[in-house]
Formats: structure tokens, sequence, C-alpha cells
């Protein structure tokens, strides 16, 4: 036991905050404008594989790819926080044009990622639960200062994707756009109050249509992280339910951007334990299954209201019936 | 419109086969689409979809062993769509049953573990008792909080499923953990091997069916939980209270219902069945619960239970066709160039296109029925104002065939 790997567990958390965050941020675009989204896992999982399949074209070696190293890399990304918008329309359309339940679309949308993560990657990789390991990723960072911190701790610090600093920063244009822009307003009105939205002449459908899409674009960037960044390959199952998770945190924090910051974060610590700890007092006693299931079980806790007080937007599941078609 | 309205002489059948009539179409047409889309995919392929389409329902039905795996493929989608039924009767949402039927299948280890000294069939009733009771115990968690804190079941049966996924996972690596493995080899993690007595017989070869299609007397034990399902829906006083709370729970609390024992109760039954749902592959396929179990059965479970519109018999139906699709996938990978998991991609397109044609359907019907009651309330056609027309619709019922 050494503070090594106090540094080391920090560096998982980040990683797994970053994944957490982007997902969750995802969740809070859509249900602030009103839609429910339990179909983040599915987004993710198609993030995954098209983020890898992006790369893998994009920066990967010559035969195949185009070997454009970094700024590929980049773009490969981007692709499959592309593909996780595209798909996230599937909800919006269910959802918003048709009226479908909420939660109905989501379990669907979940089920029809893992078929069509299976047929993306049969054509992408002609194979059909993985593509091949080692693919280029973005070159690492050591934070300045942080990462020479004594005792090991700088580990925390060092060697990180600059993806995680991306999303560690989105905090403030998030937070801006939300709460200081006449989108941010109006996005939360749709999901607090789409009665008033629209008698401001304003379109809750469209409102609601660029949260899910948004929703889209994070938890597909989230994934394509996961796949490139993290793991260097396109695995099957490879999200573990992390979607679930982000969607955890996402209640906890009470669809605030700032709160999701902490949640995700201490989720992503609580993963990093039995990884870590394995050999310190008391965790070592402790099954590592067990300590997994902290976020879940911290969640239903408080959504039984025995600690906190967690309030959804107010519409957030109502189907809006004045905005059709508009 | 009102022409219609005031040509049809006012009956109590009319709505009821109009509501019928309207949801078959819904299905046929929601179908029609699906097949289409997945059409476009195959021709994409460069093969003819009538070429694939015809593989794959040949292929089901080429001889009894392929009939019978298509009904053991069935066999646990009954069980976990009826969970799901069961609840959407009442308005509630149970997408915990992925979750408590991975409980269900360690509770059943457990027993088939324990137990083997019971003689006979005692055995393997006692580990079906057991999946049972496991699934119930975990659905009674989100009922009960759902009652006496009213978190949503949603919310709380997401994170349990979480849960249930570490449940397996520790049970496979502790408790349950396999104590004799053949000396010198590497075996996957898993239970020990449950003695015979345990497992469910298989019945296939009674007609001609072979024993790799793993047909057992699960089958006709899902066939009569639907029935059991129909009868208390229909013709019981909790299924009468369940459909209440369904449709309006301020009716159903004014008609002194007791909503949060409809809700509990429901949720006990729903688990029940949900613990059923993993005795196919633990006691049929493996006959031991193993590390690479076959996930999303609960998840499929939903999907299927809205193909077959909450409704046991449509249910029992649409895990079958669900199975003759899945068997598809041996028949695009012998016959074309399509790849299997074009299957997968079908199964959500039909999905989807149900739900989605299926909300149009309900909200036209809805809308018709309005105008009727309209008619009736002020004897005349032009009662159907469009303000009515427009009036939002009663509370969400996931499918109701009244």
């Amino acid at each position: 036991m050494d503070l090594g790997d106090v540094g080391a567990a920090v560096r998982i958390a980040f990683i797994y905050f970053t994944i957490l965050y982007l997902t969750g941020l995802g969740g809070l675009f859509s249900e602030r404008s009103g839609i429910v989204n339990i179909g983040l896992e599915g987004l993710m999982v198609i993030g995954t594989v098209t983020g890898a399949a992006g790369v893998e074209v994009l920066a990967g070696p010559a035969p195949v790819g185009l070997g454009w190293g970094a700024g590929g890399v980049v773009l490969g990304l981007l692709f499959g926080a592309l593909c996780g918008l595209l798909f996230a329309g599937v909800h919006a359309l269910a959802t918003i044009t048709f009226r479908v339940d909420h939660i109905v679309s989501g379990v669907v949308i979940n089920l029809a990622a893992i078929g069509l993560a299976r047929f993306l990657s049969f054509v992408f990789f002609e194979q059909a639960t993985q593509s091949d390991p080692g693919g280029p990723h973005l070159p690492r960072i050591d934070i300045p200062g942080l990462s020479s911190l004594p005792a090991g701790l700088g580990r925390a610090f060092t060697s990180l994707s600059p993806v995680v600093l991306f999303a560690a920063f989105l905090v403030f244009p998030v937070w801006f756009a939300l709460y200081r822009t006449r989108w941010g307003l109006r996005l939360r009105s749709a999901g607090e109050n789409p009665e008033a939205t629209r008698s401001l002449g304003v379109s809750v459908s469209a409102l609601r249509w660029q949260g899910v899409l948004l929703s889209g674009l994070l938890a597909g960037l989230s994934g394509a992280f996961l796949s490139v960044e993290v793991v260097g390959n396109w695995r099957e199952g490879q999200t573990l339910g992390l979607g679930f998770i982000a969607l955890a945190a996402l209640i906890l924090s009470n669809w605030n951007p700032r709160r999701l910051m902490l949640a995700t974060f201490v989720f992503g610590f609580a993963q990093a334990i039995p990884l870590r700890f394995r050999d310190w007092p008391v965790i070592e006693s402790i099954p590592p299954q067990l300590i997994r299931t902290i976020p879940y079980v911290v969640t239903i806790i408080a959504i039984a209201g025995f600690v906190g007080r967690v309030r959804p937007p107010a519409a957030a599941g109502r189907a809006y019936e004045g905005a059709g078609g508009s | 419109m009102a022409t219609e309205v005031a040509a049809v002489p006012i009956r109590e059948r009319a709505p009821w086969i109009e509501s019928v009539v309207g949801q078959s179409l819904a299905l046929v047409a929601a179908f029609a689409i699906a097949v289409a889309i997945g059409s476009v995919i195959v021709v994409l392929y460069g093969e003819s979809p009538a070429t694939v389409y015809g593989a794959m329902l040949r292929f089901a039905f080429k001889d009894p062993t392929s009939i019978g795996t298509v009904l053991s493929i069935a066999t646990p989608l009954i069980f976990s769509a009826l969970a799901v039924a069961v609840c959407f009767k009442a308005g509630l949402f149970n997408i915990g049953v992925e979750g408590q039927f991975l409980v269900g299948m360690v509770t059943a280890s457990w027993a088939a573990l324990t137990f083997d000294f019971l003689p006979g069939a005692s055995h393997m009733v006692m580990v079906l008792l057991f999946s049972m009771v496991g699934g119930m115990v975990y659905a009674a968690i989100p009922a009960v909080l759902k009652v006496t804190t009213g978190a949503h079941e949603v919310v709380t049966t997401i994170m349990l499923n979480g849960v249930a996924l570490s449940i397996v996972s520790w049970a496979l690596n502790g408790p349950l953990k396999y104590t004799n493995a053949p000396p010198g080899q590497n075996v996957d993690l898993r239970t020990d091997i449950f003695e015979p007595s345990a497992l469910v017989p298989k019945i296939g070869g009674a007609f001609d069916v072979g024993a790799s299609a793993n047909l057992s007397l699960l089958f006709p034990i899902g066939l009569v939980a639907a029935l059991i399902v129909w009868f208390l829906i229909r013709r019981m006083r909790l299924g009468y209270e369940a459909r209440a709370v369904g449709s309006s729970v301020g009716s159903a609390r004014a008609g002194g219902i007791a909503i949060g024992a409809v809700q509990i109760k429901l949720f006990l039954i729903s688990g029940a069945l949900a613990g059923l749902t993993g005795m196919q592959q633990v006691l049929v396929e493996r006959g031991a619960l193993v590390q690479n179990y076959e996930s999303q059965l609960g998840f499929t479970g939903i999907a299927v239970a809205f193909l077959g519109q909450n409704n046991p018999l449509g249910i029992v139906f649409a895990a079958i066709l669900w199975g003759i699709l899945s068997r598809g996938e041996t028949a695009l990978q012998i016959e074309t160039e399509v790849p299997r998991e074009f299957v997968i991609i079908l199964q959500s397109i039909l999905i989807l296109t149900v739900v989605v044609v299926y909300q149009i359907a309900r909200r036209r019907l809805a809308r018709r029925q309005l105008q009727r009651a309209g008619t009736q309330e002020k004897g005349s056609a032009d009662a159907a104002a469009p303000q009515d027309v427009d009036r939002p619709e009663p509370p969400e019922r996931m499918s109701e065939v009244d």
C-alpha cells in the first residue's frame, strides 16, 4: 500500500470520468429538453464501433488507412460522435415526432445498438465482435507541474489522453450555454414547462430534437474515446453498462452539469478501487464485484429519497401534444 | 367523419371489433415496413430479398428439429415477455426483468447444488421454485421502493440490473465457483455441473425433434404460464384492478382499489416469471451456470412483449416469430452472402416500426372513440368538435385489447 496506488487510481478515475461525463452531459441535454434518454448505453455502443472504424480508416497504416496521424484520430473520434448523433435521431424521431413512450424507445435503442454494432463491425472490420487491437491514438500528454507531484501522486496526471482535458473543460461552455444563453433558457424551459415555451412562439419540438441529437453526439464521442483512446480496439460489450452508470450520475447530480462532474469522478474512482486497492486492508476483504455496485446502490438510495432530493425536469418523459409537427 | 359515425349504429361490440381490426392492421403494416427496409439492405448486398427471406423461412420449418430449435429459442422469451406484460397492464414498466432473471439463475443454481439429495423430479421442481423466488425477491425491491417512497420503477430497476450483473459475477467467483474441475484441464468459470435430476427433461423425442434442438418441458410450461397470465388479467380480481390502475390511478383509487398492494403483487408475479427466463439455458442447454451465459433475454422480452401487444397469446406468437428470425441467422450464413447480423438488424427495425405504427394507430383509435363518445353524449354528430379531437388522450397505456 503506497501513494503511487492512489495516483494510479486517480488516473483511472480520470479515464472513467471522461467516459461517464461525456455520456452524462449527453443525457443532461436530452433530459433537460424533456426527452428521457435511457438509450445512452446504445448510443455509446455505436460510438465505440464507428469511432474505431473511423480512426482505422483515417489514421491507420497504409493499406487500409490514410495515415493522417493525430488529425486523423481526431476526425475518427468525431466520426464516432457523428454516428452517435445520427443514431440518436432514431430516438428523436420516435419520441418527438411519433410520440412513442420515451422509455420504450430507449430500450429499443439499446437493443438495436447491439445488433447494429455487430453489423457495422462486420461491414468495417469483416468480423462481428472486435477489431484488430493496437490502433492509433492521440499523443499522450503530461500536465505540467502536477505530473511531477511527489510520492507517485504525479502518476495521476501523467500520460493522459487530450480527450480527458477536453471533457474536464467542457463544463465551462456547457454551463454557459445552458444558463447564460437564450438557447439554454429555452432548452430548459422545454423540459420544465413546454406550454410556456410554446406560448412564447418557440418550437418545443426543435429544441427537443437539438437536445436529443446533442446526447447522441456526446455519447458517441464517449464511446469512440473508450474504444480508440482507452482500449485501442473495438470489442463487443466493452461499454460494460457505463451508459447506465452515467445515467445514475446524472440523476444523482440533479441534472446539473457541475455536480455531474463531481458525481462522475466519484463513480469513476469507485471503478478504480477494485483495480488498484486490492491489497489494502478492509478493501481486500470486500469482493470486487460488490464495489462495482456502489454507483447503482447509491443512486437507488438517493432516488428513494433517503438522502438528498432528486428532482427531474418537470416535463421530462411527457409527450408534448401541442407542438406536433412544428 | 361525421357521416361515418352517424351511419354506424352505436353498439357495444363496434369499438371492440374496431380495436382488434385496427391493431391487426397496424401490426401487418409495421411488419411490411420492416420487411421493406430490410429488403433495401439485402439489395445493397447484391442479393434478392425473395431469396433471403425465403431461405430464412424455409430453414425454420425444414424439419422437426428446426421447428424444435425455433420453439426452444422462443421459450425463455415467452417467460420474460410475460413478465414485462404483467406489469404493463397496471402501467408499470419493469425494465428489471433482465436483473430478475439473472438473480433467478443464481438462486436456481444454488438450489440445484444444495438440494441434490431430493429424489426424482422434486429436485427439478425445487430448482424451478427457487428461480422464481429469486426473481420475486429481486422484483420486490423496486416494488416496495415505489410504493413506500415513490421511487420510479424504471430508474430503480435499471440500477438493479447493474447490481445483478455483479451478483452473478460474485456468485461465480465465490460461493458457487466449481469445486471439482477435471484434472489437468482449464475450465471456464462456472458452477459445478448439476445432477441430472435437477435438469428439465427434453421432450423433442416424442415429435421427432433431435436432442440438439434443446426443446424441453419448459416450452409447454411457458404456454401454461401464458394461459395463467391471460386468466389472471381477464378473469381475476387482481387483473381487473391492475387494468383499472393502468387506465387511471385516480379513478382506481376513487374506486377503492389499494394501489400499492396491486403494484406489489404484480411485481412479484412478474419477478417469478422473469426468474424462469434463465432456466432454458441453465437447466436444459448447459446443465450449469456458466460465465458466458446468454444475457439480454430480459430486454429482448420487452421487445417481444411489444410485438405481442402485451397480450399473452400474442406474446407466444411473437416469441415464436422471434425464434424464426433468430433461426434465420444460420440460413443466411449457409445460403446467402448477407451477414448473419442482418437478422438482429431486421429484429430491431421490426420492433421500431411496431412501436411507432402502433402508437400512431392507438392515437387514431383514441381520437375516434372520443368522437363517438361525444356523439353519444349530445346525440348529434357535430359534438365531435375539433377541440375534442385534439384533446390529450388519457394517461399512457402500453397496450389494452379491450
